[in-house]
C-alpha cells in the first residue's frame, strides 16, 4: 500500500483512470479487515452493518417471545436539538457517536458509557445553517482500521455542513486531516455519511436544492489526497463515463447523454447531489449509489432527461468509472431524489442465481437490478395508490408516465402520488437474508404542485415550485395522520408478506435480526419492534423525541443491545423545528406534518436497550462512582 | 450516428401519426424515444427550446461559472495542504501558514 503515496499531488478529476486502476487492484486493504470487523456481533462499522448494508443481525439474543422484556441500559444526550439522522458505530468497544450541526463527534467506552472518552467540537460558520435545504441533519460516521504497516492511526471520519471532511483519530478524537469538499458560498453542505472502501474515503454532495450540480470525491484515508470525482452531470470524462458504460443495457443510454439531455449549459447547475446511502460488492469493486434531482424543480426551465441525475450508479471503486447507471426518473417533475438506500442481496429470481442491489425510490417504485451488469430485474410500485407512473417497461427500463400527473408551468398538478417527500426518503432499511424479505420504511404522503420562474443566483435557494403535501388515500386526510407505512417486501415475487399503517411517515429506517424481530423508530417518538414474520406489534417504548435515524444491534459482555437516536427533525421536522406556520413552507412539508408537535418536540440523544435493562451500571451500581466511601454521624 | 437518425426518423414518424389519430391527446409519456436514453419530449403547447421562449431562464453565465471555479480553489488548497501533510506528517489547514 505504500505505493499509494508515491501517485503523489494533485490528481484532476478526469484523467485518474487509468493510472490509479492497476496499482489498486489485488492490495491487502482496509476491505478485508473491515469485512472481518463486520462479522463480529461486538462491532458495528459502517452505515448499514456491513457492505450489503442489509443492516440484518446474526444476534438472535433478543427474539420474539423475549423482546416485551427489552428495557433502556443507558441514555447519552448530545447536548443538541435538532433531527439526529443515522446511526452510532461500533468499534472494539468503543461507540461513536454524530450529531446534528455543528457535527459533533462524540467516543464512549461500553465499559463505562458514562464518562465521554473524547469529544469533537467543530467550530463551523454558522452561514451554513442558512443554506441547508431540510434541517441540520447528518447521517453518520466511517471507521477506517489501520494496518500494520502504515503509521496512520485508525481514523473515525466525520462531514460537515459546512462542506469540511475531517478525519479523527480514532483513539484520542484529535484531527487528523481536514478537507474542504463543498462551498457554502455557493450553497453546497454535506449531510452525508462518509463511506469507506480500501484505503479510500467516498464523499457525496448536497445542495441540489440550490443548483448544486452532483459530485462523488474520493480521498485517500492516508494522505487526504483527491483520488478522484466524479460529477451527475455534463462530459462524460467528468461523469466517469467510459467505453464499457452500460454495455449489458445500451438502451439505459450510453456517451454524451450527460450534455445531450440539457438544453445549453444548464447542466452546470443541474443537480444530482447524493446525500443517501452506499453499498459495495468487493467481488466486483462496485460501489453503488444513487443521484438525487435535477435543478431547478420548475421541470419547464430545464427541457430534457436531464442525465445522469436520478440514476443508480455502479462505480468501480479505484478509479470512479461507471460500470453501468440507470437513470430511474428521466427528466424529473416532482424532486424524486434518488438516493435512497443500496440493499445488496443473493436471491432466486426466475430460476437464476443472482446477484442483486434493490433500491426503494423517492418515486414509488422498488428497483431490484443485476449488480453485475445493471438489468432490471424487477420493478414494484412501493403502493398500488402511486399514480404518476402506469408500470415501468421492463424491456426498456422507462417508467411509462400519467401524463395527468405531471407537472408544467401554468398548472397546477394534484393528487400527485408520491409527493416530493417520495413514498419513501432516506430511512436507511435492512434485508433478511433467512426471511428473503426487505423490511421498507416508507411514507404515504401526495401533493398538489405548481411551478414557477426563478433566476440562478449561486448561493441562493433555486427551487422555483409550490407545494402542498397531505396524507396519501389511505391515510387521514382530514385530520393529517396516516402519513406512513412499513412493509415486508419479497423481491422474487414482488409482494408485500404484510404492511402497516403508521400515523406519521416512518422516515428513519429499520433493523431486521436472526431473533426474528425488526426495529424501527417513529416520528412521533416510538421505538417499535415487529414480529419479521407476520408484522406483529411486540413492543415498542415511548422515546424523548421522534426518530428519524435507524437503529442498529451489537453485543458487549455477552448481552444484546440495541440503539438508536432520538431527535425529530429532517425534512418532516422543519415546520416543528423552525416553527413555521404556513402550510406551503420546509419546501410543503409543514402543513403535510402539522400534527407532528402534539406528539413530539426537539430532542438530540442516544437510547440504549438491552433484555431487563441488563448494562454497565445494573452489573454494578458502583462502576463510575465518585466514591464509595458513606460517612455517617455515627449514631 | 445512422441509427440514432433512423431511429429519430421513425419516432418523428409514429409522432406524427399518433398526431394525426390523437389530436391534442398526444401528451408527453416517455415512450418516444430520440435515441436510446434520450426519450424526453415537450408536453403540448409548450416549446422544443425554452431559450428565447417565455420561459426563458436567461442565465447568467457568470452565474453558472461559480460553482466551477469554487471547486477549482478548494482542490487546489487541499493539493496543497496534502503535499505538506506528506512531507511534514502534520495537517496544517490554514494554506497561509505553509
Amino acid at each position: 500500500m505504500r505505493r499509494l503515496h508515491s501517485i503523489g499531488g494533485y490528481v484532476s478529476a478526469s484523467c485518474v483512470a487509468l493510472a490509479l486502476g492497476g496499482l489498486l487492484t489485488g492490495a491487502a486493504n482496509a476491505n478485508d479487515r473491515l469485512i472481518e470487523m463486520a462479522k463480529n456481533p461486538e462491532n458495528y462499522v459502517m452505515p448499514g452493518l456491513d457492505y450489503t448494508a442489509d443492516n440484518y443481525s446474526e444476534m438472535d439474543q433478543i427474539t420474539a417471545e423475549n423482546v416485551k422484556d427489552l428495557r433502556v441500559a443507558w441514555t447519552f444526550s448530545t447536548g443538541l436539538l435538532n433531527g439526529h439522522e443515522g446511526t452510532p458505530l461500533v468499534v472494539d468497544g468503543v461507540m461513536y457517536v454524530n450529531s446534528s450541526f455543528p457535527n459533533n463527534v462524540y467516543a464512549l467506552d461500553l465499559k463505562n458509557p458514562g464518562k465521554i472518552k473524547w469529544q469533537y467540537k467543530p467550530k463551523q460558520d454558522p452561514a451554513a445553517r442558512a443554506v441547508a435545504c431540510c434541517d441540520l441533519v447528518n447521517r453518520g460516521l466511517a471507521y477506517w482500521p489501520s494496518d500494520d504497516a502504515s503509521k496512520t492511526p485508525n481514523l473515525i471520519f466525520s462531514n460537515q455542513l459546512d462542506g469540511h471532511v475531517v478525519a479523527l483519530n480514532a483513539e484520542t478524537g484529535e484531527m487528523y486531516w481536514k478537507v474542504e469538499n463543498a462551498d457554502i458560498k455557493v450553497g453546497s453542505t454535506l449531510t452525508v455519511a462518509p463511506y469507506v472502501v480500501k484505503d479510500l474515503v467516498i464523499i457525496g454532495s448536497s445542495g441540489a436544492e440550490l443548483g448544486v450540480r452532483g459530485v462523488t470525491t474520493a480521498y485517500n484515508v492516508k494522505t487526504a489526497e483527491m483520488v478522484w470525482r466524479r460529477f451527475a452531470t455534463g462530459p462524460d470524462d467528468e461523469i466517469g463515463i467510459g467505453d464499457d458504460f452500460n454495455k449489458a443495457n445500451p438502451q439505459y443510454g450510453q456517451k454524451g447523454l450527460g450534455l445531450a439531455t440539457w438544453e445549453d449549459d444548464a447542466w452546470k447547475i443541474g443537480g444530482g447531489t447524493n446525500w443517501g446511502w452506499y453499498a459495495y460488492d468487493p467481488s466486483l469493486d462496485l460501489i453503488y449509489y444513487a443521484r438525487a434531482t435535477p435543478r431547478p424543480w420548475n421541470e419547464t426551465m430545464r427541457p430534457g432527461d436531464n442525465k445522469w441525475t436520478m440514476t443508480i450508479m455502479a462505480r468501480n471503486a479505484d478509479d470512479g468509472m461507471l460500470k453501468w447507471g440507470y437513470q430511474k426518473t428521466p427528466h424529473d417533475e416532482w424532486d424524486y431524489a434518488g438516493v435512497n438506500v443500496m440493499m445488496l442481496s443473493d436471491q432466486k429470481i426466475d430460476g437464476k442465481d443472482l446477484k442483486l442491489v434493490t433500491h426503494p425510490d423517492r418515486n414509488g417504485i422498488i428497483y431490484t437490478l443485476n449488480r453485475v451488469n445493471g438489468d432490471l430485474v424487477r420493478a414494484d410500485f412501493l403502493d398500488d395508490t402511486v399514480n404518476v407512473w402506469t408500470h415501468v417497461d421492463m424491456k426498456t427500463g422507462i417508467p411509462v408516465r400519467n401524463p395527468e400527473y405531471g407537472t408544467r408551468m401554468e398548472h397546477k398538478g394534484k393528487d400527485i402520488c408520491p409527493s416530493a417527500m417520495g413514498y419513501h426518503d432516506q430511512a436507511h432499511d435492512s434485508y433478511d437474508p433467512e426471511r428473503g424479505l426487505f423490511y421498507l420504511a416508507i411514507n404515504h404522503i401526495c401533493m398538489d404542485w405548481e411551478p414557477f420562474m426563478l433566476p440562478y443566483r449561486a448561493g441562493q435557494f433555486f427551487v422555483g415550485a409550490t407545494l402542498s403535501m397531505y396524507p396519501g388515500p389511505k391515510g387521514d386526510r382530514a385530520n393529517y395522520l396516516g402519513l406512513g407505512q412499513v412493509k415486508a417486501y419479497s423481491a422474487p415475487d414482488g409482494k408485500y408478506k404484510w404492511s402497516v399503517m403508521e400515523r406519521f411517515a416512518a422516515w428513519g429506517g429499520t433493523l431486521a435480526t436472526k431473533g426474528g424481530v425488526m426495529f424501527y423508530p417513529t416520528l412521533d417518538g416510538y421505538f417499535k419492534a415487529r414480529n419479521s414474520d407476520t408484522g406483529e406489534l411486540l413492543w415498542k417504548f415511548k422515546m424523548p423525541s421522534g426518530g428519524i435515524g435507524y437503529p442498529m444491534t451489537y453485543e458487549h459482555n455477552g448481552t444484546q443491545y440495541v440503539a438508536v437516536y432520538y431527535g425529530v427533525g429532517g425534512w418532516p421536522g422543519v415546520g416543528l423545528v423552525f416553527d413555521l406556520q404556513d402550510p406551503t413552507a420546509g419546501l410543503g412539508a409543514v402543513g403535510a406534518f402539522r400534527n407532528l408537535q402534539n406528539w413530539t418536540q426537539q430532542g438530540g440523544g442516544l437510547l440504549v436497550f438491552s433484555l431487563d435493562g441488563k448494562g454497565p451500571y445494573s452489573e454494578d451500581v458502583n462502576l463510575d462512582e465518585y466514591s464509595n466511601e458513606i460517612v455517617t454521624d455515627g449514631t | 450516428m445512422t441509427t440514432i437518425l433512423r431511429i429519430t426518423g421513425a419516432a418523428l414518424a409514429g409522432a406524427l401519426a399518433l398526431a394525426v389519430t390523437a389530436g391534442g391527446a398526444l401528451a408527453y409519456d416517455g415512450t418516444n424515444c430520440k435515441a436510446p436514453g434520450n426519450c424526453w419530449e415537450p408536453k403540448p403547447g409548450y416549446p422544443e427550446k425554452v431559450a428565447g421562449s417565455k420561459y426563458d431562464p436567461k442565465h447568467d453565465p457568470k452565474e453558472l461559472a461559480k460553482q466551477g471555479d469554487s471547486m477549482k480553489e478548494m482542490e487546489a488548497r487541499n493539493a496543497k495542504r496534502s503535499e505538506n501533510f506528506k512531507k511534514t506528517g502534520t495537517w496544517v489547514y490554514d494554506v497561509s501558514k505553509l
